[in-house]
């Protein structure tokens, strides 16, 4: 068991609360943050548990670039873009 | 002549080896092999439109997708996050002690990442029954017919990870049986991509419509 897997863990168990408990609250920019936690989610698994941060920037890139193209499309569709 | 010793395979050389050998920095061998990383990429792309073909629906009729999203159990659904999640982070435990030529541990921590993924399982088992109870099937509305089918081909995803997972478990109780790394780390990803495809799908179906 490593210090790095625990850590991330410990964060996405935080994040996935965070995103429960927000979402049933009626503040502003509510469904930008929900996306970001789960974008910050993904990428706790993806280069943390999957060890993408060893990867080439190519894989890297093509993560971050995904999360960011799926996010920006959802608001558009959701009317918020 | 001096008498030839027979050499027995063992997983753990075959894992050093492995290790040394994998240039994760070289763009055609990503950590879990570059045809998993292909298989994700498709699975992720073919989930995200699938997903935005949804939105585009329930822009077409957001009080119907307001409403039907409300009949979630958002509860059960971050539950079931917490349960895959927990499961990927022993899965990730797996593949580094095995990396440490720790088999018995390697072996615990791939019994408690099945563990968690049957319980996923069971959870979303207790979840269609309810909706299916409460009358919400495929062809109650757009919604329901998004819902059931998204979440149930994840469901097919995760089924077929434990089974994947399940021939990674009978490698390593075989000792006398090379196990490659690379093999391990494959079906390692396979298991993680079961996790990112249900954290694009929760808050999309569960949270925010």
């Amino acid at each position: 068991m490593t210090k790095r897997n625990i850590i991330t863990w410990g964060v996405l168990m935080i994040l996935t609360v965070i995103a429960g408990l927000v979402s049933s609250a009626s503040i502003p920019f509510l469904i930008p943050i929900i996306l970001l936690l789960a974008c910050l989610k993904i990428m706790g698994v993806t280069f943390s548990f999957m060890e993408m941060r060893k990867a080439n920037p190519f894989w890297k890139v093509l993560i971050v670039g995904y999360l960011i193209l799926f996010c920006g499309i959802t608001l558009i569709a959701l009317g918020m873009g | 002549m001096g008498e030839r010793r027979e050499i027995k395979p063992s997983c753990f050389d075959e894992i050093g080896r492995m290790n040394q050998q994998i240039e994760y920095k070289n763009v055609f061998y990503p950590p879990g092999g570059l045809l998993l990383w292909m298989i994700i990429a498709l699975e992720l792309t073919t989930f995200g439109i699938a997903l935005l073909v949804m939105l585009f629906f329930a822009k077409e009729d957001p009080v119907l997708f307001h409403e039907s999203r409300l009949q979630l159990n958002v509860t059960i659904g971050t539950i079931n996050t917490v349960l895959l999640l927990t499961s990927g982070f022993f899965m990730a435990n797996t593949v580094h002690e095995l990396r440490q030529n720790n088999r018995s541990k390697a072996q615990r921590y791939l019994l408690l990442t099945m563990l968690f993924g049957l319980l996923f399982l069971v959870l979303k088992v207790i979840e269609y029954a309810a909706k299916i109870e409460a009358g919400l099937v495929m062809d109650t509305n757009d919604f329901f017919g998004f819902y059931w089918m998204l979440t149930f081909f994840h469901v097919i995803h995760v089924i077929v990870g434990l089974v994947i997972l399940s021939t990674v478990l009978w490698g390593i109780r075989k000792a006398n049986q090379p196990l490659k790394m690379e093999h391990v780390e494959g079906s390692a990803a396979f298991w993680h991509m079961c996790d990112l495809i249900w954290l694009l799908l929760f808050p999309v179906i569960y949270l925010i419509l």
